[in-house]
């Protein structure tokens, strides 16, 4: 069984030599306290916590999985306790608000503890990571009452959060919900309704959970425009703050699903149960938007996980497992036979996860560095700019990064052969994982409409220029570099190509909105590969100037320019299938009538 | 759940198969009409005895116990139905009591069955697999005592080659088999992953084993191919005591939790040689084509059951609006999307793994070297590309369920675990596209890819499937000479390869089915048809650039 290595080096790697967070820190407010020293001690302890005391409840938790008894939900051994460790560490409040008792670190160093805490189990790390978005919307929403009355708990830990929104007969389109909010004399509110497939919905590892559930006052108007928010304790506050009794919240089963076993994914039934209007009436949905954003990126991370691990354990596994000779000659002579590792198409499987793992993770600190900018950024105008950008980039993000992310996890299952299906390896449980992740927080399908609907045509193409520019001015002032001259040209040409494809959809969607929801997942899958190539010509570029600096750590450096090589050369070409495909017509969909669907 | 009439027309209108059928010896008691028969039996069948056990047979697994392996509840009762209605026989030889179908009809019949249950169907196919090898290269006496029955179902057999050490590599295996001199031999060795090692289900296991005999050169010329039964037989027929031959464990996997993997002991154990000894390798190849043909259908199979549920699924689950209205999700673009994808590649797939069956066929009742050639050809590109792209279908079957795919309760997740594991067993994926890349193209140059295209193209002359194909076989011969100098990108380019092909059959063949069809059914599989032309089929230009990048650039790591 491979143990979870934190990929600090690779992680230092995108974070310092490429986008340069340290100096980003010194020029954003709150960024003060985060010195290089600081990060790097954080990167360390996170890095030695996530391995020795999360990553072994990884396996466990899967097999455990979670138990409802009476008094509600208990999560596999060692998740509490790991967990209480976790607060006593202090890190739940690592980037948030110092007036709720937060360190008010950058976001992006948040990010980076998610990222590790993620892959070293992610079902656990799903506990706390719910919480983020619960914080959020509540610091941006939530009355001075309100903040104080949860916030400071949530922030330390002690408390976690989560967001009820499914319901049985509405997932993707919420507008059809029905729970129901009915206003007490006391200015509070009784819920009543059933919400469904609810993420760390019910544990027992921490004291209090804070709902925030959508829900109808009743006489709203029908659809997305009358739902409201709610915060709805599970255990109601006493006059001083502390918890009390019950609140009528409960979870009623446990989902059975295919992975992500560790964590509690809840029906929950609210009976009448004591809540309190967020911000004003009928606007939940604008304000679980906030929340949402930060749950998506967070999912982006997702993929990542799936895919470092994938090739963590595929790497031991094909540099240990001996099979067959090379056919260029023996390479383990003195052994029965070559490590699997020598085998071309053993290599092609192992870097196209690698080439995919360290894209994402620049994809994932690209966002993480806007995030920083769009929270605490000084100017007006880089905040606009950036927050133009993260918004294109998050639905990109979320859907690549784990659609891509699912694809590692299963090559990762193929370079086992046989033992990747088994339970006692890792590789299975990594493809089960990973699988919820292009379902949950939208699925890759409402991400394509959100990219190309909503953000890019939605804006006139306004939106997207920020990126398409980062680009395009990357690849022109690196024609003539030695390392990237070539993937320079690339990339001129799929930005000019990626601006005719948006142009060409975005006439059409003008004869007929259908033409979105057709073009849309290849349009967006299309925009990740190219984001990830300008990320690889990025790498190959910082790679061989420090190679040509002089380095003692070679093998690594040409790692990132033969990896850049292969991606350029193996996995782009994924861009050709999509940029016909998305241009296909819109009838070779529609004519297909929906009852020919049907075999008989 | 019914891909009855998709089977019913490549069988009459598609590959008009009675005609070859009534042309031969071998197949002269089959027609169109007894095809359909079979065909609904076969279907009913799967609808009310497999499919009810499928879920719970995952929820309940397999358990071992003292006296064996348990098959989940309703197994041992839907094996004796499924003996009964004379399945396991429908391939064998009829000189040993089997119906001597042809393959083109039995293939279908397996999909029927894998669709519904394929952990159960995974028995049934090693038992089939394992009479093949035994009616090919056994001894008359060894057949006389064994397949009689095996194709009654009231023995089962299995394959045992894999080793610890020894997956892929067969040559590195290590099972020792000592020759007694009467004509049996103690085997003694460790053996896993073995489908079917063992069940409640039959009085008795027939085990082939791969083993070495003493003196045996190393490598893969020192194999030899062993029938070792669980239950020694009398000669009259009865069963004895038990031989050597013990579980060790059951693997725990991530899904067809109902078949039981085993590792299985072989500690002295009598067995027979089958067929020559150091030739073991080659008899397995017998079991192990059938088997990657079958394993190819349960890609598909997995695929359909799939898309079943899902365009059931998208047609009753109403979310968000289409024309201002609350529409079912299957009216969405996206949503059409996914189902099409699944629908033409359900289609294409079932449609190539009849026509490689039928080579297969036409192989023996012509006595035809060309068509056993191509069946050759064809089978690693069924194994593989069925395989991959049922796993596709599985996964986006689920992805239209939503948040419901990733529960139990549905089953649709159930089918992702379940066709994970054909990518990898009877040889992975990228062992097959090695093995047609060197032994089917390069061996003979490509001239029996080139006369498969150029039937295709003559029966298809639609000018982009004919300049796709044209396209394809300029760069198999540039292949065949860049790999001729550097064997070793051989496996580079291998699965991008096989990709390409089947990309280029599945093209084939929906034009075939569109030029087979008549009245209403024209219009909706020329829409099919045009949506694989603009929607899938830019993949295949995305291989050959990913091809001729990998005959070019070494991979490093």
């Amino acid at each position: 069984m491979a143990d979870y290595k934190a990929p600090l080096r690779d992680i230092r790697f995108v974070r310092d030599e490429i986008f340069d967070f340290n100096t980003l820190y010194t020029k954003i407010n709150g960024g003060e306290d985060a010195t290089p020293d600081m990060v790097d001690a954080i990167l360390d302890e996170i890095g030695r916590f996530a391995e020795q005391e999360i990553a072994p409840t990884n396996v466990t938790g899967d097999r455990e999985g979670c138990k409802l008894g009476e008094d509600g939900v208990i999560a596999p051994s060692g998740f509490k306790e790991v967990y209480q460790k976790f607060v006593e560490g202090g890190w739940p409040s690592l980037s948030a608000d110092p007036e709720f008792g937060g360190q008010g670190l950058p976001v992006s160093l948040g990010m980076t503890v998610s990222e590790i805490v993620g892959q070293a189990n992610w079902s656990w790390g799903m506990y706390p990571g719910l919480s983020h978005g619960a914080k959020h919307l509540l610091e941006a929403h939530g009355s001075n009452e309100q903040k104080d009355a949860f916030l400071p708990r949530m922030v330390s830990g002690e408390w976690t959060g989560t967001m009820c929104l499914t319901e049985p007969h509405c997932g993707s389109d919420l507008g059809l919900l029905r729970t129901k909010a009915e206003a007490n004399a006391d200015g509070s509110y009784s819920l009543t309704g059933t919400k469904i497939f609810i993420s760390a919905g019910d544990h027992d590892m921490a004291e209090n959970i804070v709902h925030l559930v959508l829900a109808r006052v009743p006489g709203s108007p029908a659809g997305t425009k009358g739902i409201s928010i709610f915060v709805v304790p599970k255990n109601n506050l006493d006059d001083s703050g502390n918890v009390a009794e019950r609140n009528a919240v409960s979870c009623g089963a446990l989902e059975h699903k295919m992975g992500i076993h560790g964590n509690a994914t809840c029906v929950m039934n609210f009976d009448g149960a004591k809540g309190f209007l967020i911000g004003e009436q009928n606007k939940g949905l604008n304000y679980m938007f906030t929340m949402m954003n930060s749950a998506r990126i967070g999912t982006a991370f997702q993929g990542l996980a799936h895919s470092e691990l994938a090739i963590q354990h595929a790497t031991d596994y094909a540099r240990d497992r001996l099979q067959m000779r090379s056919l260029s000659g023996k390479k383990n002579p003195d052994g029965p036979a070559d490590p699997i590792i020598v085998h071309p198409d053993v290599r092609r499987m192992l870097l196209t996860i690698k080439s995919l793992t360290e894209g994402m993770r620049m994809m994932g600190y690209h966002m993480a560095y806007n995030a920083d900018i769009v929270s605490d950024g000084k100017d007006e105008e880089e905040r606009k700019v950036a927050d133009d950008l993260l918004s294109i980039l998050t639905p990109i993000g979320k859907a690549f990064m784990t659609e891509v992310g699912c694809e590692a996890a299963s090559l990762g299952v193929q370079v086992f052969g046989g033992h990747g299906y088994t339970a006692e390896w890792p590789a299975e449980q990594n493809m089960r994982d990973c699988r919820i992740s292009t379902i949950y927080e939208g699925t890759t399908g409402i991400q394509g409409l959100d990219l190309l609907g909503r953000k890019v045509l939605g804006s006139g193409g306004e939106l997207l220029k920020p990126l398409t520019k980062e680009i395009y001015v990357f690849a022109k002032e690196n024609l003539e570099n030695e390392a990237i001259g070539g993937y320079s040209v690339k990339l001129q040409e799929l930005t000019k190509e990626w601006g005719e494809l948006t142009m060409h959809i975005g006439m059409l969607a003008m004869e007929n909105p259908e033409e979105v929801g057709a073009a849309s997942v290849d349009y967006l899958m299309y925009a990740g590969y190219v984001c990830m190539a300008y990320y690889w010509a990025q790498m190959a570029k910082t790679a061989a100037e420090k190679l040509a600096a002089g380095t003692s750590e070679t093998a690594f450096y040409e790692a990132k320019l033969h990896t850049a090589k292969f991606y350029f050369a193996r996995i782009l070409p994924r861009t050709i299938t999509l940029a016909a495909t998305m241009k296909a017509p819109l009838d070779t969909l529609m004519d297909m009538d929906e009852e020919q669907f049907v075999i008989v | 759940m019914s891909a009855l009439n998709e089977m019913q027309f490549l069988l009459r209108d598609v590959f008009q198969l009675e005609n070859s059928w009534q042309g031969s010896e071998l197949f002269a008691d089959y027609t169109a009409e007894l095809g359909d028969a079979i065909l609904s039996e076969a279907e009913k069948f799967a609808r009310e005895a497999l499919a009810p056990i499928n879920r719970s047979g995952d929820e309940e697994g397999c358990r071992l116990e003292a006296d064996g392996v348990h098959t989940p509840s309703g197994f041992v009762e839907a094996w004796a139905a499924f003996s009964e209605g004379g399945w396991p026989s429908m391939a064998g030889d009829p000189v040993w009591g089997g119906q001597g179908m042809p393959k083109a009809l039995s293939v279908m019949a397996d999909e029927l069955f894998y669709s519904a249950n394929s952990s159960f169907m995974l028995y049934s196919t090693l038992s089939v697999g394992a009479a093949l090898c035994i009616d090919a290269h056994a001894s008359e006496s060894l057949k006389e005592t064994y397949l009689p029955a095996l194709y009654e179902g009231r023995w089962a057999g299995v394959m045992d080659l894999t080793e610890p050490h020894a997956g892929s590599d067969l040559g590195l295996l290590r099972t020792k088999a000592q020759d007694l001199g009467n004509g049996e031999y103690a085997i003694e060795g460790n053996k896993m992953f073995i489908t079917g090692g063992d069940q409640d289900m039959t009085e008795n296991v027939i085990h082939l084993v791969l083993a070495r005999l003493e003196g045996a050169p190393a490598g893969y010329r020192g194999i030899s191919l062993f029938l070792v039964p669980k239950f020694h037989v009398n000669d009259d027929g009865s069963l004895g005591e038990q031989n050597a031959v013990t579980i060790g464990s059951i693997e725990h996997k991530m899904g067809i939790n109902a078949s039981a993997t085993c590792v299985v002991n072989f500690d002295g154990a009598k067995g027979y040689l089958v067929g020559e000894a150091n030739r073991g390798l080659q008899a397995m190849f017998t079991m192990m084509n059938y088997e990657r043909l079958s394993i190819g259908v349960q890609g598909l199979a997995s695929g359909v059951a799939s898309y079943d549920s899902a365009m059931t699924y998208a047609a009753e689950r109403k979310q968000g609006s289409v024309a201002g209205e609350l529409a079912a999700i299957n009216r969405h673009a996206d949503v059409k999307r996914m189902l099409l994808t699944m629908r033409v590649m359900a289609d294409a797939g079932r449609a190539l793994a009849v026509y490689a069956a039928h080579c297969l066929d036409c192989s023996k009742s012509e006595n035809s070297a060309a068509m056993a050639q191509r069946a050759a050809l064809l089978t690693p590109v069924v194994k593989a590309f069925l395989t991959d792209q049922g796993f596709e279908s599985c996964v986006i079957g689920q992805q239209v369920f939503g948040g419901h795919g990733y529960v139990r309760e549905w089953g649709q997740e159930q089918w992702v675990r379940d066709a994970r594991i054909a990518q990898i067993y009877e040889g992975t994926n990228g062992i097959q596209a090695q093995d047609l890349v060197k032994r089917k193209v390069c061996v003979d140059g490509g001239s029996a890819l080139k006369a498969m295209l150029d039937d295709f193209s003559a029966l298809t002359p639609d000018s982009s499937f004919v300049s796709a194909s044209q396209q394809f076989l300029t760069l198999s011969e540039e292949m065949v000479m860049v790999l001729a100098e550097h064997p070793e990108r051989e496996g580079a380019i291998s699965v991008d390869y096989l990709h390409a092909l089947g990309y280029l059959s599945y093209h084939h063949f929906l034009l075939r089915m569109v030029a087979a069809a008549t009245g209403d059914d024209v219009a909706v599989r020329q829409q099919r048809l045009q949506f694989f032309e603009m929607r899938i089929m830019p993949r295949f230009n995305a291989l050959l650039s990913s091809i001729k990048a990998g005959l070019s650039v070494d991979l490093v790591l």
